[in-house]
């Protein structure tokens, strides 16, 4: 089975919310959401969009884990805490460009998003993905990410219609796609 | 002094050994009271010491650990450390907002596994023996001294001798309760694996099983098989402490850090609040946010924006808005409007 990759198409979102909602029906999501959904302009419009982990090929939060609870899975998911070892000192919190990893203070755990490890292991998507009704959140292989990224490029590189990379911190497993158009100075939004 | 030892490892390890010897030394009332059936556990046990300060080294010398270890150490004699440390290491209040079966079966293997380790090893080291002076009075000695005189029909003398057949029911029923969750809990299937999830389960399952046949050889039996079964137990047990450092068990020797950790936490978030750079609101420990800036910065990560502020001195609501404003260009971080809802309900 060819790799496959969460792709995160941004301005397709409606603001649903269902991604939430799925997530929290995830094997050991214990009801409760891992993921966000970000007003672009709150009181002006209705634009959202998704925020969930990015999965960093560098992952802060473990590089600032005093107990190496923070586990990398084969897939590249940047996998939640392990219950066992996780002392509870929130310094992933702390660390997180993104602001991602969630807290309990009753259970003395940090959760955070897994990429459905036990669904995406297995090749199907992630929660959020597979109820993601407007395809905000696409569970794609590498060959077909590769394609939707070929489009962007245009007049033969001259212009960029996503600015993919420059908005993040560093590489990231999950990719992201955003709606600027011509090198950033103008948005859709 | 220092350059006496070939790494920091070596030291600690040199320094244990001399522990243990000197604790033989002094509770074996000058090795004149050893008891040699448990020589091959003493070995056994020097072997985990170097493989755990092998591991506990290496896990010490990573830069978020170190941090932790050393202010933890510091605050140790804070007013709340007994009762964190009494929930955190004893009742695991923390599991039981996990759930009453996670709990229970923690319980069991836990304080199975807890007090198991305190009858054995002060017996392997000779710190505690037992002496008959009289007939039908034992004597028990720690460290050397006479502690305590038992009957040895009555009811403290019965929990001695059962003391491990005891433990040995509470390992095997956590055992088969984190086994059964094993098999049936969906998160836990998919992520398990047999040497990190399943062979300490096992490990524990057959000590437990193999020490209780050796009773029952006892009991029952009139000692068949019990020099072979013995042989066996002494070999589980063993692997199973040379494991120890390098499996899921480690979390018991670790463990304690979460006490470091709650301290930390606690003593700092007294001394100073980091305000949020955007919202100024205080949402974490000055020295905290500055010990993550520095951890992140030794591995090479810095997250120093062009607005002059470092990632981790945002609060978690204004970290997000701002990932916001970097995708779409609307710096709605600045404005008061508050996050939307983020917690579905499931």
């Amino acid at each position: 089975m060819a790799k496959q990759v969460l792709y995160i198409e941004m301005d397709n979102c409606i603001g649903c919310r269902s991604c939430l909602a799925a997530c929290t029906q995830c094997g050991g999501h214990d009801n409760r959401n891992r993921n966000y959904v970000m007003d672009v302009d709150p009181l002006q419009t209705r634009q959202t969009i998704p925020l969930m982990c990015l999965h960093c090929v560098n992952p802060a939060c473990a590089r600032s884990c005093p107990a190496q609870a923070i586990q990398i899975a084969d897939n590249g998911a940047v996998l939640s805490a392990l219950v066992e070892k996780c002392i509870g000192c929130q310094n992933c919190t702390i660390a997180c460009p993104y602001g991602i990893p969630k807290f309990d203070q009753e259970q003395n755990l940090m959760y955070k998003c897994d990429l459905c490890y036990d669904r995406s292991k297995e090749g199907i998507p992630p929660m959020c993905a597979s109820v993601c009704p407007t395809n905000t959140l696409q569970w794609i292989t590498e060959s077909e990410l590769a394609e939707k990224q070929a489009v962007h490029k245009l007049a033969g590189g001259k212009w960029l219609a996503s600015q993919r990379p420059e908005p993040l911190e560093g590489e990231t497993n999950v990719k992201i796609s955003l709606p600027g158009i011509l090198q950033g100075v103008q948005k859709l939004f | 002094m220092e350059r006496a030892f070939a790494s920091k490892v070596a030291k600690r390890a040199f320094y244990t050994v001399c522990v243990l010897f000197l604790a033989s030394y002094v509770g074996t009332r000058f090795f004149t009271h050893i008891d040699l059936a448990l020589y091959g556990y003493m070995v056994g046990t020097v072997v985990f010491i170097g493989g755990f300060l092998y591991r506990f080294s290496a896990w010490a010398d990573r830069p978020p650990t170190k941090i932790i270890l050393k202010k933890g150490l510091r605050l140790l004699l804070r007013k709340s450390t007994p009762q964190t440390a009494v929930e955190h290491l004893a009742t695991y209040r923390f599991i039981w907002n996990r759930g009453w079966y996670r709990w229970t079966q923690h319980i069991l293997l836990g304080w199975g596994c807890i007090l198991s380790a305190l009858v054995t090893f002060p017996l392997v080291f000779g710190w505690m023996y037992f002496t008959m002076g009289d007939n039908g009075t034992y004597t028990v000695v720690a460290m050397g001294v006479d502690v305590l005189k038992v009957k040895a029909d009555g009811w403290i003398a019965f929990l001695f001798y059962n003391a491990l057949n005891i433990t040995a029911f509470m390992v095997i029923a956590g055992v088969c309760m984190a086994l059964y969750r094993r098999l049936k809990n969906m998160q836990a299937r998919a992520e398990q694996n047999f040497l990190y999830d399943f062979l300490p389960l096992y490990l524990l399952l057959f000590v437990s099983i193999t020490g209780l046949l050796l009773t029952a050889s006892n009991l029952f039996l009139h000692g068949f098989g019990h020099p072979v079964m013995s042989l066996i137990h002494q070999f589980l047990v063993i692997v199973t402490l040379i494991y120890l450092p390098f499996g899921k068990l480690a979390h018991i020797p670790f463990r304690p850090m979460s006490v470091f950790a709650r301290n930390y936490r606690e003593h700092y978030a007294e001394q100073e609040m980091k305000l949020c750079k955007v919202c100024q609101t205080g949402f974490v420990s000055a020295e905290q946010s500055g010990d993550v800036v520095d951890v992140l910065g030794e591995n090479g990560i810095r997250f120093e924006m062009a607005e002059g502020f470092h990632l981790a001195e945002l609060c978690l609501p204004c970290r997000r808005k701002y990932r916001i404003f970097r995708f779409t260009g609307i710096p709605t971080h600045y404005r008061s409007e508050k996050e939307a809802n983020q917690h579905a309900k499931g």
